[in-house]
Order: structure tokens, then C-alpha cells, then sequence
């Protein structure tokens, strides 16, 4: 009867759920996400679904060696179960599902039987997943390698909810967390020791590693070590586990298929037998989930890792003054102790001295040096990409806010200044310590032309003018688009997901790239014109520079533009447009 | 503010006072739902109005309006005779409102929170201010904790400190009982009525009926967004008293809005 119920619950939430999903798409921006999403996943995963994946599978000399890598991965994964975990036993269960279930005349064997179902779904699709991935390299038939992934996944399962049983029977006998790191760590310390003294008291020794090693000859060796003394029996259970994935044929998978479901049934037993009390710890994993969730999916990742300790002020902040800098001083705060002027200085005087000390090594391009400050100037380069996508301490993080920014007196523009300035500034300041070090480290001879520390400088300088400007009008994007498309941003509990969100995400963020090449054309344009005139006057060098600051200045107009302009939409931003505000 | 429970009954409101809230046709439609229709009322300084009405009724649409959080689709409101669709700054630096959920910042201690406040609005002397105000509320020695250290009653004292930090004459309260226990309730009602006897005019939205018998000198009954009552108390009472007399203010609501009193 319990069963029915808890069988009728899940049934109607899967229902319920695609039924949501499927009125969704009756909204425009819903069917086009959910059509480039269709086609990114058709395009990227199931293209080849018909053709029998892009290989033939792991060939066979390498079919032994594979078999015992996955087995040791998994031996791997399976300590780290008993190794890392710290909290007691908990079976995460929906906040409804604890207020329902919990106090419902339902016995703990058959909560754990539902846990262990519901889990079901998510390892099948993540089995399907790892399938249509692995498809590029591992070949084979989509429908068993499905199946090997899922006894793989699910066995880990079993497993994992077993053991933190099992620790927190420990717990309760008194044997703390450290004290059963330290028992396990010296456990697995004894076996590889013996196991290495073994493999070199009884196999020959490994094949000459120097020049191009015969990757046969390494496999086959791997191979007996894997196949030899006390290896096979230590790996024998994980084999077991593998063996199916693996599988070659259907026949294989078939014979395959008996021993890996016998060491699931042994992990169920284990896992059902185990008396161990896990509703309270369950409880709180249930609170603390669903506040992580409502803060992910209102796409305040800041709130879903909540700070333990407060942040130090990134400067005094007066009690007069534009309130706009009360705004960016609280996202400066926001970002955490190291925006602080003690840290920059700290990070300033780490690249001065390095710099420096690897400097010597800079005059040829092939030094340490030389390498570090490519790095250094791709890394600023790429930073215009991932900086205003990763530095979201912006409208992006205040939106589930709003309310509360709305009711400040302030002017709409002076909101997005002081919102998109923190993010700005923190981007341009890891910029500029990245121009740094490739000032100091750059090569003096680069590409057979000598580069002078005056034409270093006027690039150097030239960059650090231009970026904070690119920088600003590169965040005002994001924040544009959540002020124009706030459900785009996955405003309240009820955030879309899915493969629809996908497709939302690509069309923004191609549609975040076409707006930034156009917004930098102008800019790019008074560059190139000012470089070609002066280019018979000066110097590359000076031209770049004498470029730069006309450019800079032109992307600084534009960034007030769209400040102005959005200061404007956000006065008249009614979220309750998007999401129904109970009345 | 906080310390003792006043049981002095509603302020007498200052009739020849301008008033401090003056709504006129407002209306608010979310898509073609109307949540409010054709709301107007004013509130004079030292009045407590109390905003009551069944689920639905459009009372936290109202008051988000109010309070500039979000725009009116028709009608005006001007708050200290500023209007809020053409000055909002000057409108907004004269309110405040408090919502059921205390809206703080998650990565701001309750310090930070009162100097991010001083400077939105321009308090020079908050640190003045804040200092006697926060022994009040018995904070004084978690002035250095995050939100997320302090319990739901620490949360709320701290979004009304900040609320307060700028004196504001116009006050909107939405459930300002909600997650309080005994003490925090009936310092919250003492807040009420001294902010009241210093003359700002206060807007409370609530379902608990007692507590707008206790501290509001006036009522304005919602139902479906549209106004079915509104005045003092008494005249509420009287209305609605269908001549026998001692109508309950309970009794007079559920007449108004036409609801059964009676347990399904």
C-alpha cells in the first residue's frame, strides 16, 4: 500500500514535470530555447545514434589494461567514500518529501527502498549521458553500454549510501572522522607497499622509459602487473562491476552481466541491513538543499555558498556621498577577503619579484619567463571573455534583490553604475597585474625582432587603457540582459531547466558576443584609423598608445550611454511583469 | 523604541495636517489581471491604517506599489506630497517599508549593513544614531555577524534598524508579526505606535485582525483589489454593525468582504 503510494507520488511528479515543461514552450523565448537546444544536442550527441558511435570500441590488446585502469578508479573512488565524507548518514529527501514522508506511518526500510528508486532516475540518465560522451571513444552498442554504465553508477550508489552507514556506526562507537582517515590511509599505505614489493621481487623489470617507449610493450607490462600476486583478487570485485561496460559483445555482456549483479544484490543487503539512524541528519541535508536550490536556480550563486566569515571592507566607506559607491563597496565586500588593498599589494610585489627574478631568462624566447608572460597576456586576452562571465557580483547577483534595490533613492543610472563597477574593477585589476607580469617578463628578442622596453611599456600602457573600458561595456551586456530578459536568468524557485535552458544559454551567450564586436567597431574603427595616420609619423609602439586613448575614450562614451539607457529600464523594471507576485 | 508595551490606544490623527500618503486611482495589472483597481485613500501624519482583506486581495501589491518597488499601471501616489512616478528619489528618501522577510545581504554584517544604509541615504550622524538603536534591539554585541549567524527575530531588528536609520515619515509594514515570538511581538507593536506619536504615517498589511484593533486608528478592507471600506475604526464597526451595536471589528471585517466565519 506504502509502496503504491510512494510508487503514485513519483509517477505524477515525472508527469506533472514534463507537463510544465511542455506548456513552457507555448512562451516564445521557452520553444526558441528549447529549438537551439534540440539542435545543439542533436548536433553534438545523438547525430551519430544511428551509426554505431565514431569507434569500433577499445581495441582488443588494450581490452585487459582498460579493464584494470576503470577497476583501479573505481578502488579509488570507493575509498574516498570511506576516506573524505565527514557528516553523519543522510539520505537527501525534497523538503516536501521530509514534511510528507517523515512523519507518515512508512517504516525506514521502505524510505531508503524509495531513496534508493527515486535515485534510479538520475543514474539512468547520467548513464546515458556518459554513453552518448563516451560514444566518441568507446564505441560499441549504445543500448548495453548504457546498461554497463548504469550497473557502474548504481553499484556506486549502493555503495556510497552503505558506507556513510557504516561511518556513521563508527561515528557512534566513538572512532572520530581523523582517526578513521588515519586507520585507512595507513591500511592502503601497507597494501600498495607490499604490492610494490612484490611487483619488484616477481615481474621483470618495466620497459626503458627513455625516448619513444613502445606503448604495446608498456600495455602488455601493465598488463602483468595487473594480472599477477595479490592484484587480480584485490580487483576482482571491481572487475566484476566493470566487466559489463566493458563487454565487447552481447554474448560477453550477457555472461558479464550475472557476477556484476551479484555484487549489487551483496551492496543492497548490506545497505538494507544496516541499522543506522538517519532522519535527523536527513532533515537538515533537506533545508540546507532546498536553500542552495532556490539560490541557484534564482541565479544567486553568492547565497548558495553562504559566506562563514564576514568580508573585510575593501575601503572605509563614508556615510555622504553617491550612493552609487555604497553599492560597489557591498559587491567589493560581497567578493570575498581577497579584494583588499592589503591582498593586491601582497599580489603586486609577488609579480614585481618574480618578474624580476625570472627575468634574466626573458631574453630568449624559449625561457621560463618568456612562457609565463605569454601566458600571462593570452590569459588578459581571454579575460574579456570569461572575466564578465565568471565576476557576477553585478545585477546578476542582486536580481533576486531587486525589490530592495528598487526602493533605494537613487537614480536607475547610478544602480547600474554602482553595480556593474565592482566586477569592473576587480576584472581590470587582475588585467592590469596580468599586464604586469608581461611587461616584466616579455622576451627582448621576439620572433627575430628586438622588442625595447620603451615599445613594451607603450603596448603595455595601451592595454591597460583600453581594457577597464572594454571590460565595462563587456558587463553591461550581462547586466542588460537581465534587466531586458529577467527570466532568461532563472528568477524564483520555479527556474526553468533543462535541455530549453541549454539552448536560452547558447542564444545568450552568442547573442553577448555579437553585441560586444559590434559595440567595439566604432572604437576599433577610430584605432585603426588614428594608427594608420601616424603610422608615418611614429613609431608602431607610440601609435598603438596614441590609438588606444582616443579608442578608450570612445568606449567610455558608449559605457555611459548604456548606463544612462539602462538606468532608464531599470527605473521602469517591474519584475512582477515576469514572475506573479502574490497579492 | 523597543523597550516596554504602551498600551495607550491608537493616535488621534492631526486632521488639518497635509497628508503624508495620498493614493488616487491606483491600479496595478499583471498582464490583464487586475491586483489592484481603483485604490484610493490617504494617510495623515500620526495615523495608523491598517490594510486587511482575504488571499489575493492585492494588499502586498499594494503596498509594493506604495513603495515604489514596483510601478502603478494607473493612478498616482505621492508620499510627503512628493509624487512617486515623477520624484521618486525625493519620495523615496521619505519612506520605508518592511517586508513579512527580512531582506538582507547575505556577505554584510549587521555593521555593514548600517553604514551601506547611512550612505544610500546620505545619513551623515547614522553612526549616532545607530549606536543607541542597536542597544535598543539588544544587538549591540553582534555587530560584527552575518545574516546567516543571527536568528529570524536578530534578522528582522536588524532590517528595522536599517529601515529606521533615516527617520522616515512614511512607514510600510507588510505581516510585521510574522516569525516573531511574544517579546518581538509586542516591541513591534510598541515600534508601531511611538513611530505614530512622532507624527510618521504608517501603512500596516496584515491578517491578524487583533493586532490592527491594537495599533491602527484606521482600516481599509480589500477584496479582489478593489476597496470595500475604509475609515476609522469605529466608523468601520458602526458600518457594519447591522444595528446591534458592539460589532466586533472581526465581525464588521467578515461582513465586509462577505466571508464565513464558520470552519469548513
Amino acid at each position: 500500500m506504502i509502496a503504491g503510494a510512494l510508487f503514485y507520488y513519483q509517477r505524477h511528479w515525472w508527469f506533472n514535470r514534463l507537463l510544465t515543461r511542455l506548456r513552457r514552450l507555448r512562451q516564445p523565448k521557452y520553444l526558441f530555447g528549447a529549438i537551439v537546444g534540440g539542435i545543439y544536442f542533436y548536433w553534438y550527441f545523438f547525430r551519430t545514434l544511428g551509426r554505431g558511435g565514431r569507434s569500433a570500441g577499445i581495441a582488443l590488446d588494450y581490452q585487459d589494461v582498460a579493464q584494470g585502469i576503470a577497476s583501479l578508479l573505481l578502488l579509488v573512488a570507493v575509498l574516498l567514500a570511506w576516506i573524505l565524507p565527514q557528516s553523519r548518514a543522510a539520505l537527501s529527501f525534497s523538503e516536501a518529501e521530509v514534511a510528507f514522508l517523515f512523519p507518515a506511518p512508512i517504516g525506514r526500510k521502505t524510505l531508503i527502498h524509495f531513496k534508493l528508486l527515486k535515485s534510479q532516475t538520475v543514474i539512468l540518465f547520467s548513464a546515458i549521458f556518459v554513453t552518448l560522451i563516451g560514444r566518441r571513444w568507446n564505441g560499441g552498442d549504445f543500448l548495453l553500454r548504457a546498461l554497463g554504465w548504469w550497473i557502474i553508477f548504481a553499484t556506486l550508489n549502493l555503495h556510497s549510501l552503505g558506507c556513510s552507514f557504516a561511518r556513521t556506526k563508527l561515528m557512534d562507537r566513538g572512532l572520530s572522522n581523523w582517526l578513521r582517515c588515519i586507520l585507512i590511509l595507513a591500511a592502503v599505505g601497507l597494501v600498495v607497499a607490499g604490492i610494490v614489493l612484490w611487483v619488484r621481487y616477481t615481474l621483470p623489470l618495466p620497459p626503458a622509459m627513455e625516448g619513444n617507449p613502445d606503448l604495446a610493450q608498456l600495455g602488455r607490462y601493465a598488463n602483468d602487473v595487473l594480472h599477477s600476486g595479490p592484484i587480480p583478487w584485490l580487483l576482482l570485485p571491481f572487475r566484476l562491476v566493470i566487466a559489463p561496460c566493458l563487454a565487447p559483445s552481447a554474448g560477453q555482456f550477457l555472461l558479464a552481466l550475472g557476477p556484476a549483479l551479484a555484487v549489487m544484490a551483496l551492496l543492497y543487503w548490506w545497505v538494507i541491513h544496516s541499522n543506522v539512524a538517519f532522519e535527523e541528519a536527513s532533515v537538515e541535508l533537506s533545508r540546507k538543499t532546498a536553500e542552495r536550490v532556490a539560490a541557484v536556480r534564482s541565479g544567486n550563486w553568492q547565497t548558495a555558498r553562504k559566506p562563514k566569515k564576514p568580508g573585510r571592507s575593501p575601503f572605509r566607506l563614508r556615510p555622504t556621498g553617491l550612493p552609487a559607491v555604497a553599492l560597489v563597496w557591498k559587491n567589493l565586500t560581497s567578493a570575498g577577503r581577497l579584494v583588499t588593498t592589503r591582498a593586491w599589494i601582497f599580489l603586486i610585489w609577488i609579480v614585481i619579484f618574480a618578474g624580476f627574478a625570472l627575468h634574466s631568462q626573458t631574453r630568449q624566447a624559449g625561457g621560463v619567463g618568456a612562457g609565463l608572460a605569454f601566458f600571462a597576456l593570452m590569459l588578459a586576452a581571454f579575460s574579456l571573455f570569461w572575466g564578465p562571465q565568471m565576476l557576477r557580483n553585478d545585477l546578476r547577483q542582486d536580481l533576486p534583490a531587486t525589490d530592495v534595490l528598487k526602493m533605494f533613492p537613487m537614480p536607475g543610472w547610478q544602480v547600474v553604475l554602482g553595480e556593474v563597477l565592482a566586477p569592473a574593477a576587480i576584472l581590470a585589476a587582475v588585467q592590469w597585474l596580468l599586464l604586469l607580469a608581461g611587461w616584466i617578463l616579455f622576451p627582448d628578442q621576439f620572433n627575430g625582432h628586438s622588442i625595447t622596453l620603451g615599445q613594451r611599456t607603450c603596448f603595455a600602457v595601451a592595454a591597460a587603457i583600453v581594457l577597464p573600458c572594454v571590460d565595462l561595456i563587456a558587463l553591461l551586456i550581462p547586466n542588460a540582459a537581465v534587466l531586458f530578459f529577467p527570466a532568461w536568468f532563472q528568477l524564483g524557485k520555479d527556474g526553468p531547466r533543462g535541455f530549453e535552458t541549454t539552448g536560452q544559454q547558447l542564444i545568450l551567450m552568442f547573442g553577448q558576443l555579437l553585441v560586444l564586436a559590434l559595440s567595439l567597431l566604432p572604437a576599433a574603427a577610430v584605432f585603426a584609423i588614428i594608427l594608420l595616420l601616424t603610422s608615418r609619423l611614429v613609431p608602431a609602439a607610440p601609435g598603438v598608445l596614441l590609438g588606444g586613448v582616443p579608442a578608450a575614450a570612445l568606449l567610455l562614451v558608449e559605457a555611459g550611454f548604456g548606463i544612462r539607457l539602462l538606468g532608464l529600464v531599470f527605473e521602469r523594471f517591474d519584475l512582477s511583469a515576469e514572475i506573479l507576485i502574490q497579492g | 523604541m523597543f523597550r516596554c508595551m504602551e498600551t495607550a490606544p491608537p493616535v488621534i490623527a492631526q486632521a488639518a495636517a497635509p497628508a503624508l500618503i495620498e493614493v488616487e486611482g491606483l491600479t496595478k495589472l499583471y498582464g490583464d489581471f487586475p491586483a489592484v483597481t481603483d485604490l484610493s485613500f490617504a494617510v495623515r501624519p500620526g495615523e495608523v491604517i491598517g490594510l486587511v482583506g482575504p488571499n489575493g486581495a492585492g494588499k502586498t501589491t499594494t503596498l509594493r506599489c506604495l513603495a515604489g518597488i514596483i510601478p502603478a499601471t494607473r493612478g498616482s501616489v505621492r508620499i510627503c506630497g512628493r509624487d512617486l512616478a515623477t520624484q521618486p528619489i525625493e519620495a523615496k528618501r521619505r519612506l520605508a517599508f518592511f517586508s513579512d522577510e527580512p531582506r538582507l545581504f547575505d556577505y554584510l554584517t549587521v555593521e555593514q549593513h548600517l553604514n551601506f544604509t547611512a550612505r544610500i541615504y546620505g545619513v551623515s550622524n547614522y553612526r549616532e544614531i545607530a549606536r543607541p538603536l542597536l542597544e535598543e534591539l539588544e544587538m549591540a554585541d553582534k555587530t560584527d555577524k552575518l545574516p546567516g549567524e543571527l536568528s529570524r527575530g536578530m534578522k528582522q531588528k536588524l532590517a528595522i534598524a536599517c529601515g529606521l536609520l533615516h527617520s522616515p515619515e512614511v512607514i510600510f509594514f507588510d505581516e510585521p508579526l510574522t516569525g516573531l515570538d511574544p517579546i518581538g511581538i509586542r516591541r513591534m507593536k510598541d515600534s508601531i505606535l511611538k513611530r505614530s506619536r512622532a507624527g510618521a504615517a504608517i501603512l500596516i498589511s496584515s491578517h491578524l485582525l487583533h493586532l490592527l484593533e491594537e495599533v491602527c486608528s484606521h482600516v481599509l478592507i480589500l477584496k479582489n483589489g478593489r476597496k470595500i471600506v475604509d475609515g476609522s475604526l469605529g466608523e468601520v464597526r458602526q458600518r457594519f454593525s447591522e444595528q446591534s451595536g458592539d460589532t466586533s471589528f472581526e465581525d464588521a471585517f467578515f461582513r465586509a468582504t462577505g466571508e464565513s466565519k464558520d470552519a469548513p
